[in-house]
Formats: C-alpha cells, sequence, structure tokens
C-alpha cells in the first residue's frame, strides 16, 4: 500500500494533456499576442531571458544572470549555454539580439561576447521584469517560428487545434508529458460540457462563475484578482463641466455591487489601476460607490452630457456590467448611449501583464493610451505617484479587479498559476484515472 | 357679343353645369360609400386588436400567476426572507425563465419593490419596480418598460406572492412592438400601425412608430394627427396624402396604461387607393361627358341660328340697310326667310311686321315726296307768277297808257310811246332775267374738281366785295387757319357759294358790322365760315333757309342759299346755319378732302 500510494503522487512521464480555451489565436507569435490564456499557450513553446517568481521577482530563464551600469541605462546579460531552438539550432547572443530588436525598436541591443547589451534613454531600473513579458520571448524567425519552451508545434490549425510535443532537447529537461492538445474557441459552456464528459483536462473558468464551480465541488485553480475591467474615456476633459460630469459618473457606479452580483464575486471593486496584491497601497483609492459625491458633482454640472458607452459586445459580462454603469449613471445625472461601435468611453478588460508593478503599470498605461509614468529609482512611493497622476488625467475609472481561472481533473496534477494569471505547464504530469 | 354667341356660351354653361352638378353628386355619393365600408373594415380591426389585446394580455397573466408558485420564486422568498438578503445568484434567474415562458418583460421584486432578477436588464438588480406594489392592477395593462435599448410598450401582468413574512412580486409582459402587429391579418388596403407614445408626450419621433410591414414612409405626416390624439386623448382620423401619391384614411385610437396615461396610439390604416380611381373613373367620364355636352352644345346653337338666330340677323341687316335708305332690303327680309318655309312663331311674326312697317314706311315716303313735288310745284308756280306779276303790272298799265296816248294827240302819243317803250323794254328785261336765273338753276354745273386752297379763295371773295363792304360800312375780319392742306374741289363754284353767302351777309347788315371769314382744318374736311354781326335769324327761317325760293327778302327770288347748298351737296360737303335773334348769323361749310380725286386732280393737274 504504501509502495502504491508514493506511486500515485510520484510524477511519472507520458501522457497527453487536454485543454480547451475561448481565444482563437491565428498565430502564436509572442510578439502579437496579448497576455492572457493565449499568451499562456505561448509560453509552451517560447521563453523569455527572465521569468517572475511567484513574489513577482526576476528569476533566470534563458540568461542566467544580468548586470545593470550606467546608473541603469545599460544593462549586461549572460545567456545560458546549450539552449537549441526547435529548429535545432543552438541560442547564442546573435538570435537574442535579434529577436529583442525586434520586439523593442526604441532599445539599443547589442552582442558582447556571449553576451546581451541593451542600452536605454533613461534609466531603466526594471528592464529584468520587463525581460519576462511575453512579447520579449526569444524567438528564432525564419520559415516557421521556433522557440526554446518545453514543447514544439506538432500540429497547428488555427484558430482550432494545435498539438503540442514534448522538447526532448529542453534545457531543463524533458517535460513529463508527451504533448498537449489545445481546442481553441470554446465556449464557457463548450468547456464545461468537455470537462464534465472527460474530453478536456482543463478549462477555463469565467470570473462570475468561479464560485458557483467550487460550489459544484470542481477542483479550480484561480489567480490573484489581474484583470482591469475599466471605463476608457477617449480623450481628456475638454471643460470643467466634463470634469464634474466623468467625477459623477466615476463616483456614482457601485463596483461592489458589480462584483458581488454581476461577477458573482469573481474579482474586487477596484479603485486604482493596479490590484492591492501588486502595489500594496491599492486600498488608499478607495473603491466604494459615493453617492454624496454624486450629488455634489451633479451639482456643479450646468449641462449634463451624453455619451456613448463602448463594449465588446461579445462578452456578455461587459454587456450586463455596461448596462449597470447606464443605470448608475443616469442617477448621476449623465446619459449614456450603449454602443458597439466606437465610443466615447469604452469599457475595457486588461490583463495586467507583469506582477512586477513598475513594468504593469506601464503596460497599462500603453494599452489605455495613457502618458506613460517614468520610474528613476522603481520605489513604492514613485510608483503611487505614478499611478495617482495616470488617475488624475480622469481618462480611466478603475471598477474591478477579477481573477482568472481554471477547472481540472482530478489527474492533472502540478498545474501552477502565477499570480497574475500565467501558466506554468513545464512540471505538469497526470496521475491516474480513479476507477 | 352677337346672339349667336350667347346662345353657344348658354348651351355651354348649361351642358357644364349639369355635368359638374352630376360629378359632384355621384363622388359625394361614392365616398359617402366608401367612408361608410372604411368605417366598418376598421372597426373590424380594432375590434381584432382588442381581442388579440385581450388574449395576450390573459396568457401573459396565466404565466405570470404560474410563476408564483415556482421553484424559483420559492428560492427569492427565502433569499428575501433572510436578514441580509443576497441576490447574487439570481442574476440571470429571470432571463432563463422568461425564455422558457416566452415573455419579453420579467421582473422579479422583494416586497420593497426592489428588483431581484430583471429579464430586460439583468443589470438593474436593487433598483425599484414601480409596479411593484399592492396596488398592482388585477388584469393585465399597457406599460412603458425601460430596457438598456431604451422604453418599450408591453402588455403587463402583475402577481405577488408571500411566505411568511416575505413577499415576492412577478411582473411579467410582452412586447408590443412590430411582431405584435404582424400578428393581424389586416384586410387588403389596411394597415395596423402602434406609435409609442414616451419621452415626449407632446411630440413625434418618427422612430416611434411601428407598422406591421415596411417602415413607415414620411412618418412625419402622420404627426399632426398624432398630436391630436396626445392633446385630446381621444380616437381622432385623418386622410394622409403620401408623397408617394397615395391617399389614406388613418383612424388613431389612444392606448392609456394602468395610470390612464397616454402610452401608446394604436393607428389603423386604410388606404383611399379605390376611392382614388374611382374618383378618377368619375371625373374622366365627367370629362368625356363635358366634351361631348360641349360639341352637343356647338351643334345645338348651330341648329338654334339656323332656326332663330339668322332670321334676326338679317332683319338686323335689313333693319340696317333700310337706315341706310335701301328700302328693298327690308321688303326682301320681311317677305320670310331662306332657312325654310314661313312659320309662325315669334320671329316670323316680326319679320312680317318688319315687312309690313317697311312697306308702310315706303308708302308713306313715297307720298311725302309726291306731296313735297305738288308742294314744290305749287311753289316754284306761287313764285314764278310771284316774279312775273311784279313786271307784268307796269307792262299792262304801260301797254293801258299808250292807249289812252293814241286816242289823245300824237304829240302826247309820242311822247308816251318813248316812255312807254322805255319801261317796257326795261320790264322785258327784267323777265328775262328772272327767267335766266330759274334756268340758271335748273342748269347748275357738275364741279370740276381741282386743289383749292381755302384760305386763298376765302381772301379773294374778301377782295371782290372790298368795294360793297367798305360802301356798306362793314368790316371784314379774316381769321385764317395758319396752313390748311389743299381740297379737292371746283374753285369756280366754291367762290360763288362763298360769294353769294357774302352778299347774303351784306344784305343782313344795312346798317353797317363786321363781316368774318373763317377757315379750319380737321382730319378729313376742311370749314369755311361766315359770319355776319346783322340781325339774325329766328328757328324758323333756319329751318326753312335752304329750301328753294323760300326767302325773307322783298325782292329775293329764294335761290341763292338754294344755289349755295347745291354747289356744297355736289361737293359731298354739307352746310348748317348757327344763328339767334340779334346776335347775327354763321354759315358753316364743311367739305370733305376727297384725297383721292385730289391725287387725281393733282396728277391731272401737272
Amino acid at each position: 500500500l504504501g509502495s502504491l500510494a508514493f506511486a500515485a503522487v510520484r510524477p511519472h512521464y507520458g501522457g497527453t494533456l487536454r485543454i480547451a480555451i475561448k481565444d482563437a489565436p491565428q498565430n502564436l507569435d509572442p510578439a502579437i499576442l496579448a497576455e492572457g490564456n493565449s499568451g499562456n499557450i505561448a509560453r509552451l513553446i517560447f521563453e523569455t531571458l527572465v521569468q517572475l517568481d511567484e513574489r513577482g521577482h526576476p528569476q533566470p530563464s534563458l540568461a542566467t544572470s544580468w548586470q545593470s551600469e550606467a546608473g541603469g541605462q545599460r544593462w549586461r546579460i549572460t545567456l545560458r549555454s546549450g539552449v537549441i531552438f526547435s529548429d535545432g539550432t543552438a541560442l547564442d547572443a546573435t538570435a537574442a539580439v535579434a529577436s529583442l530588436r525586434s520586439a523593442n525598436p526604441g532599445w539599443k541591443v547589442m552582442r558582447n561576447g556571449d553576451a546581451v547589451v541593451i542600452e536605454t534613454d533613461s534609466p531603466h531600473p526594471d528592464l529584468p521584469a520587463e525581460l519576462a513579458l511575453l512579447h520579449n520571448s526569444i524567438v528564432r524567425r525564419g520559415g516557421q517560428l521556433s522557440g526554446t519552451g518545453p514543447f514544439t508545434i506538432a500540429q497547428w490549425l488555427a484558430g482550432k487545434h494545435a498539438i503540442f510535443a514534448a522538447n526532448d532537447h529542453y534545457w531543463a529537461g524533458r517535460p513529463y508529458l508527451d504533448s498537449v492538445e489545445i481546442d481553441f474557441g470554446k465556449s464557457d459552456r463548450d468547456q464545461a460540457m468537455l470537462l464534465d464528459l472527460g474530453k478536456t483536462d482543463a478549462a477555463e473558468i469565467a470570473p462570475e462563475s468561479i464560485h458557483r464551480a467550487r460550489a459544484e465541488g470542481r477542483n479550480v485553480l484561480s489567480s490573484e484578482a489581474h484583470e482591469l475591467i475599466a471605463l476608457v474615456f477617449d480623450r481628456d476633459p475638454q471643460s470643467e463641466d466634463e470634469l464634474h460630469a466623468r467625477n459623477a459618473l466615476a463616483f456614482s457606479i457601485d463596483a461592489a455591487a458589480l462584483n458581488n452580483v454581476v461577477l458573482q464575486g469573481g474579482g474586487e471593486p477596484a479603485g486604482a489601476l493596479l490590484p492591492n496584491w501588486i502595489s500594496g497601497y491599492g486600498f488608499a483609492f478607495a473603491p466604494d460607490a459615493k453617492p454624496e459625491h454624486v450629488r455634489e458633482e451633479r451639482g456643479q454640472i450646468k449641462h449634463s452630457p451624453s455619451w456613448t458607452l463602448g463594449y465588446d459586445a461579445t462578452d456578455p459580462i461587459a454587456r450586463v456590467i455596461a448596462e449597470r454603469i447606464l443605470l448608475n449613471a443616469r442617477d448621476a445625472g449623465v446619459t449614456l448611449q450603449l454602443t458597439s461601435a466606437a465610443s466615447d468611453l469604452r469599457l475595457v478588460r486588461l490583463n495586467l501583464a507583469s506582477s512586477d508593478p513598475h513594468v504593469a503599470l506601464n503596460e497599462l498605461a500603453q494599452s489605455l493610451r495613457l502618458p506613460a509614468p517614468k520610474f528613476a529609482d522603481g520605489s513604492v512611493t514613485e510608483l503611487y505617484a505614478a499611478e495617482k497622476s495616470l488617475l488624475q488625467t480622469h481618462r480611466v475609472v478603475p471598477l474591478i479587479h477579477v481573477r482568472s481561472a481554471v477547472a481540472l481533473r482530478p489527474i492533472v496534477r502540478e498545474w501552477r498559476t502565477l499570480p497574475n494569471g500565467p501558466w506554468q505547464l513545464s512540471n505538469i504530469w497526470l496521475g491516474a484515472e480513479k476507477p | 357679343m352677337s346672339l349667336h354667341r350667347r346662345l353657344l356660351l348658354l348651351f355651354a354653361l348649361t351642358v357644364l353645369v349639369s355635368v359638374a352638378a352630376v360629378t359632384i353628386i355621384v363622388s359625394a355619393m361614392a365616398r359617402r360609400a366608401f367612408d361608410r365600408a372604411n368605417d366598418q373594415r376598421t372597426a373590424a380591426l380594432v375590434a381584432q386588436f382588442r381581442r388579440e389585446f385581450d388574449r395576450k394580455g390573459e396568457g401573459v397573466d396565466r404565466r405570470v400567476e404560474a410563476l408564483t408558485t415556482s421553484s424559483e420564486a420559492n428560492r427569492m422568498l427565502i433569499a428575501a426572507a433572510r436578514p441580509a438578503p443576497d441576490y447574487s445568484n439570481f442574476l440571470d434567474t429571470a432571463r432563463t425563465i422568461a425564455d422558457a415562458q416566452q415573455l419579453d418583460f420579467l421582473e422579479f421584486a422583494d416586497d420593497h419593490g426592489k428588483i431581484i432578477s430583471s429579464a430586460q436588464w439583468p443589470a438593474k438588480f436593487g433598483y425599484l419596480e414601480p409596479a411593484a406594489k399592492p396596488s398592482a392592477p388585477a388584469t393585465p395593462f399597457l406599460k412603458e418598460e425601460e430596457t438598456p435599448a431604451g422604453s418599450a410598450l408591453g402588455l403587463f401582468a402583475v402577481r405577488s406572492t408571500s411566505a411568511g413574512e416575505g413577499k415576492l412580486y412577478v411582473i411579467g409582459g410582452v412586447r408590443l412592438d412590430k411582431a405584435f402587429l404582424a400578428t393581424f391579418t389586416a384586410p387588403a388596403g389596411m394597415r395596423v400601425m402602434l406609435y409609442e407614445n414616451f419621452g415626449r408626450p407632446s411630440g413625434f419621433a418618427p422612430e416611434r412608430l411601428l407598422a406591421s410591414g415596411p417602415a413607415v414612409q414620411d412618418a412625419g405626416q402622420i404627426a399632426p394627427l398624432i398630436r391630436q390624439v396626445q392633446q385630446n386623448s381621444r380616437e381622432s382620423s385623418a386622410v394622409i396624402h403620401w408623397r408617394s401619391g397615395d391617399d389614406e384614411g388613418i383612424t388613431a385610437f389612444p392606448l392609456t396604461g394602468a395610470d390612464d396615461e397616454l402610452l401608446g396610439i394604436l393607428l389603423v390604416g386604410s388606404s383611399r387607393q379605390i376611392y382614388v380611381d374611382l374618383r378618377g373613373q368619375i371625373r374622366s367620364a365627367a370629362f368625356v361627358a363635358g366634351a361631348a355636352g360641349l360639341l352637343l352644345a356647338v351643334v345645338l346653337s348651330s341648329w338654334a341660328a339656323a332656326r332663330v338666330t339668322r332670321p334676326v340677323e338679317q332683319l338686323a341687316r335689313a333693319a340696317q340697310e333700310v337706315a341706310a335708305g335701301n328700302w328693298d332690303a327690308g321688303l326682301a327680309a320681311g317677305s320670310g326667310t331662306d332657312a325654310g318655309p314661313p312659320s309662325k312663331d315669334e320671329i316670323t311674326a316680326l319679320a312680317d311686321s318688319f315687312h309690313r312697317m317697311t312697306r308702310d314706311l315706303l308708302d308713306q315716303r313715297e307720298r311725302l315726296v309726291q306731296s313735297e313735288r305738288v308742294a314744290a310745284w305749287r311753289e316754284l308756280a306761287r313764285r314764278l307768277a310771284h316774279e312775273l306779276k311784279n313786271p307784268l303790272f307796269p307792262l299792262q298799265l304801260t301797254i293801258e297808257n299808250l292807249l289812252r296816248a293814241r286816242e289823245h294827240s300824237q304829240q302826247q302819243f309820242d311822247e308816251t310811246f318813248h316812255e312807254s317803250a322805255a319801261t317796257l323794254l326795261s320790264e322785258i328785261a327784267n323777265l328775262k332775267n328772272i327767267v335766266s336765273r330759274f334756268s340758271e338753276f335748273s342748269r347748275m354745273p357738275q364741279p370740276h374738281f381741282q386743289p383749292v386752297k381755302l384760305n386763298e379763295l376765302a381772301a379773294d371773295v374778301a377782295k371782290l366785295h372790298q368795294a360793297q363792304l367798305a360802301q356798306a360800312k362793314i368790316a371784314c375780319d379774316l381769321q385764317l387757319a395758319e396752313s390748311i392742306d389743299p381740297i379737292a374741289a371746283d374753285p369756280d363754284l366754291l367762290h360763288r357759294a362763298v360769294s353769294n353767302l357774302v352778299l347774303n351777309a351784306i344784305e343782313a347788315m344795312p346798317q353797317g358790322g363786321k363781316l368774318t371769314l373763317r377757315s379750319r382744318q380737321n382730319a378729313n374736311a376742311g370749314h369755311i365760315e361766315v359770319s355776319d354781326s346783322g340781325k339774325g335769324l329766328t328757328p324758323e327761317e333756319c329751318a326753312n333757309l335752304f329750301t328753294p325760293y323760300y326767302t325773307n327778302k322783298v325782292y329775293g327770288t329764294g335761290l341763292g342759299l338754294a344755289i349755295v347748298q347745291s354747289i356744297v351737296s355736289d361737293h359731298g360737303g354739307k352746310i348748317s346755319v348757327s344763328s339767334e335773334p340779334g346776335c347775327g348769323a354763321t354759315f358753316i361749310i364743311e367739305l370733305p378732302a376727297n384725297r383721292e380725286k385730289l391725287q387725281a386732280a393733282q396728277g391731272t393737274h401737272v
């Protein structure tokens, strides 16, 4: 019995992990994929020089070490030896330089012997964390994309189906799984059915369904609340009247109700762009609706505005949230009209690109087309000031940070999800089916 | 306007008025019949709407009632009964149930009226639903329902259920929209429309007008009718003239909610194309009838002209001829018309009368001419007798003296003979003179036309009689127009005529006076006037002045002015006199220019 029990928990090789996701990517180029589950799939094929651990600290990956020079404007990165791409060529500084130059046109990336040197115009204290972003994956671009990840592409049907085979030459050792099969474009309902029928081993769980999935006894792994739902205006306020109207709208939105009812507790009301778990100061931006502030701001509106609110019509939760905001806005004296076309303000869902707060804030600012924050020393004070400055543009209203989650069949072992969502599947293995 | 034209106009007007009257009457009857049929069809369609409305209401009521006992309702009741109710699990409940129950609207609300779950607006949880109250209507009612896409009109039912202290309201409904309108089977040419009266109670929004078929083009044309119902909340009708050319009669019925607020307006439209086509046909027929009538009027007027106006026109022409002196024309006109055999109608009687009148006038004229001829001969005889008697009496006395002298001595006879012979010769010469003047009058020559300048002629006459005028202490005043064109006249005859007038004037002023000769000219005639300042003439003298052998002088023959008149008449002119007793007299000779004769005379003269 003892030996049997040990065998049940001991990793073993073999088997195919089947995953169903909603995304339907047409290719897996990390340069164009956004963070999310498509990106998570891409991380099976491609790797970055640096990876972040669960606390958001840079850890060696394809790079073994890095040193900053010239006050953080120059970085020297030493590459790991013995790494080969899936096309059989070895990873060297030339390949790494070519990949990084392609992903970061603003950087000066040079080869220095076996090392890679990166120079920036201003101090870049968070460059190692930035190197862990998906789009900084090291990719050899020949006829096909080649990576150094634990799996290689065995079959690819764009947007439908993919089979990844274990990379026998993986520098960290062959993964336990023989292959990973991905079904793309599966709806939440389809994924649940596939999981119940045992036709997939892992399926996404929408934030609003986490509570129910757990209540139904599913094996659910969830991340920290890392996806930001926010309202974004397409321009700066043009008048004091509009400024008061934006404030009234922001104060009127009952984010707690949205989280509790619409998202079924699948997130956290957000007053800041970065969640509290990543910044440590998120609590300072109170997210609750403030009726008294609504009245105050509404009293200063001379002409009630009428705006169009855009949302992703394919996302039912986005629709419900938008409709709730429409009601809240009416209470604030602001008339909103829903549209899925171009609009005055948009309801957006953005994944945090990194668990490093500075990198995450910078990426968010870029995604929201807000002024990029500047960091000199990477301190929390600097981060707080930068985020506050972004919020004071009145261009963005944070609403909720939501979690991501997967439901796994019991045979799936060592599935790890980082706090900001990425999957770490290199050590995953499949256990035996229960009789 | 001639009688013929009047008759034509009268006939045409009669026909046109008749056709127009018939057209109007027939059109009015057709319209009345169409309106009656239209009203019946509209009433039938409205009745169908009410039946469908009631049927749908009953269906909604039944389903909502059933939902109050559903397991979901019980779950909500239990959740509502908790101290801190958590409705998060019911976000999609209402939508799921509404889909299953085929309800467009479904909301569950707690005993405070707060929405627990909403199918039409899931995000509305926590907001108050006005219909969730104990006094909600027991029967289905119309209600304006808010949705994220805007307001919608629905037929609702409200039911409640309770457990313990908890109470749950179920508010369900179906939408009154194009699909609802499409359930009506409207007869051909009819349609049903629905106006959702939201937002702007007194305005009109074209997008709120729903139709069972294609969207209503130019919906703004219905706006006045909508506003009328909005103001009065009563049934109203109007005929809409669409820009496409169609006419449509639309009857609007107000649809009110539980609190009698105007929520919708049912519009039943009926195309008036059938009536318009019929009206067009009536008008076409009227035009054809009118044209035929006009043609008939022309024919009838021609016939009437033949029967009536032509004899009248002939009579009118005959009267004009008679007035011009052609008495034979009058006799011909009165002897019957060429339009057919004489009849005994009024026109024939008029022609006969005209004929008799003309014949009588002709007889009277002949009798008058004969009388005047007899009178003239008598006057001539009297004048001759008078003229001849004066020289004959001295002749008789002279011869009697000679006879008495013959009985006395030879010497006395000789003396008497010589004296008597002289007397006899003188009187015989006098007789010859009398005879020659009568002979001269009877042999007045025809004028020989030449260009004559009236001013020169007047001046010559004045110069000729200058000595006589001076002797008679008469001043002569020539008032001649500055420029007078020559006229065609016989200068000798005209000189003689003016001289006669001057001599008459001299004789009329035995105590002296003033003689005035004037000349003037107008467009077609020249004038010469001879005025004296004598004792003037009585009206009777003026009337008889130009009668031959009439004279107011002791020794006058009465032929002087007759000769003047004869000369003027031979020139185609006329002479007149104006005088008052004591104020002198003025003789006016008017002579035509005779341009054709003048041109001929000038040609000859050249």
